[in-house]
């Protein structure tokens, strides 16, 4: 099998790595802020409801959770089929919900009282207050941790195979199963490498940008 | 205010998320055995899971394991990339014994083949949660795997052999040398049963992996001194050309008989009934071993040749 035939197999698995990664993203990053006002909010129940939810999904293997969401429905014999792709999406983004919620708690905590302070001396509303002064400080102190989940979440891609989605591992797998060659295991390696280089310099950059808010 | 409301929402979400979580808890212990069962054997994982929905399969208002198959259209088909059972040829289509054999069937039965591929030590899982309708890609008939699935007629004489490095070969003449070795294995299969079986491997250490090619892939890189996987399947990895071909496969195992079936969901007798069928008309057609000469497996075929 020639090194191209290997590429072009294992750029069908990477697309695959990059839905899963794509929509994580997109999806993870406005439901983890509605997390977060859940586990910040002042009612009681809503908060501790939402703290034992983060609890849960950070305290179990997200390997798990994959397979429970897929098998789960079929096995309580409950009229549910999921799409295996589907399945994974769902996980992730809860998963990653939770991650980034946590992130956020810490940033929005981290902003001085001052801050509110002076909104209100301004006649601000407690809304305008959080859109128009702290969320984008928020977003600044947060790129760094955010940045390391990201990234993170690039390779946890590689647990959709666990349900035999065919993601970049899982299409090198295939490719030692089929034709017995082992090499092309690790040249996904560099697809990879390749992207989290891409992903480290957008992240790099958008720190830069957001020097202008130095708070 | 437009906070507060936001929050009730999120309230509420988080609410529905829990009751699903906590509908699911049962469920992950489910999980947790079937871990267990890709390390030890597949009979703790499937049996929990076997036994708790097999039985409620026929009560769905009086449509029968056939109807629901038929009423969907697709026989959805469970299979792993093995060569030559079911793998891709360069152009990346499928092709295999198993594979014009499934699709033979299927035209029999006027059902449209759906070929799913699958982790094969999550194959009863796959089964009990009607993700797929058959596993169908060369699988052992086992006395444990009875307990689990309901398994068709056997068409394939299969046998366990031993597979080292091929400076190693004149060491292990019979399993009695291997005693003391590191053997892989693919977790739940019928080369870990050898293992279990044979008074002379007690004293091996055993490493079970995920699929048949990480037990090669442990011999080729020296982490384990032999792996014991299927005969078809060890002749076919280590051919000229692959990355396996400085492998050996030796012929030192006391086989009983193995054997090849289709595997259902354990209450499917009907599918079944209807495939046993199908399987007898392509072996009087002679079709079963027309393709069976094609992927040079004439000699092992039961029926039909």
């Amino acid at each position: 099998m020639s090194f191209w035939d290997v590429t072009r197999q294992l750029a069908d698995g990477f697309g695959i790595t990059l839905l899963i990664f794509g929509i994580t993203l997109a999806a993870s990053l406005p439901l983890g802020l509605i997390i977060t006002f859940g586990s910040m909010s002042k009612i009681p129940p809503i908060k501790w409801i939402t703290k034992v939810f983060v609890w849960i999904i950070r305290g179990t293997p997200l390997m798990l959770q994959i397979i429970l969401i897929f098998y789960g429905p079929g096995l309580l014999n409950w009229d549910v089929k999921l799409p295996r792709l589907t399945a994974v999406l769902i996980a992730f983004v809860i998963n990653y919900s939770c991650y980034f919620s946590e992130i956020y708690r810490g940033g929005i905590e981290s902003i001085s009282k001052g801050q509110y302070e002076a909104g209100q001396v301004l006649g601000m509303t407690k809304t305008q207050i959080f859109f128009k002064i702290v969320l984008f400080q928020v977003i600044k102190r947060i790129v760094p941790p955010m940045g390391n989940e990201i990234i993170t979440l690039v390779k946890d891609t590689s647990l959709a195979r666990v349900i035999a989605v065919a993601e970049l591992v899982k299409a090198a797998e295939n490719i030692i199963s089929v034709k017995g060659i082992i090499w092309p295991l690790f040249y996904v390696g560099a697809f990879y490498l390749l992207f989290s280089a891409l992903l480290t310099f957008l992240l790099n950059f958008a720190e830069k940008k957001m020097n202008y808010y130095s708070g | 205010m437009k906070k507060r409301i936001l929050s009730v929402l999120v309230g509420a979400v988080m609410c529905l998320g829990l009751c699903g979580c906590g509908g699911g808890e049962s469920g992950s212990n489910v999980n947790g055995s079937v871990d267990n069962s890709g390390a030890n054997s597949a009979s703790d994982g499937g049996n929990s899971a076997g036994g708790d929905n097999s039985a409620p399969d026929n009560n769905n208002g009086g449509e029968t394991d056939w109807d629901y198959i038929v009423n969907k259209g697709k026989l959805v088909v469970g299979i792993t990339y093995n060569v030559p059972m079911n793998y891709q040829d360069d152009s990346g289509e499928l092709i295999g014994f198993e594979t014009e054999f499934t699709k033979a069937v299927c035209e029999k039965l006027g059902v449209e083949p759906d070929f799913q591929v699958i982790e094969w030590t999550k194959k009863e899982f796959e089964l009990n949660a009607k993700t797929i309708d058959l596993v169908w890609n060369g699988l052992t008939v086992t006395e444990e795997r009875k307990e689990n699935m309901l398994f068709s007629k056997s068409y394939l004489k299969n046998k366990q052999a031993t597979v080292v490095k091929a400076e190693n070969a004149e060491k292990y003449p019979t399993t009695a040398e291997m005693g003391s070795i590191t053997i892989a294995v693919e977790g739940g299969s019928a080369g870990e049963d050898v293992i279990k079986n044979d008074e002379a491997l007690k004293g091996c250490t055993k490493v079970s992996m995920e699929a048949q090619k990480d037990a090669l892939l442990e011999v080729k890189t020296g982490q384990a001194d032999a792996c014991i996987i299927d005969f078809t399947m060890a002749k076919a990895a280590t051919a000229e050309g692959t990355d396996f071909a400085d492998l050996k496969v030796l012929e030192n195992i006391q086989n009983t008989d193995e054997e090849y079936a289709i595997g259902a969901r354990l209450g499917d007798t009907e599918t079944i009934a209807k495939i046993n069928a199908a399987i007898d008309e392509l072996a009087a057609e002679g079709k079963l071993l027309e393709i069976a000469k094609k992927y040079n497996l004439d000699d092992a075929l039961l029926i039909g040749a």
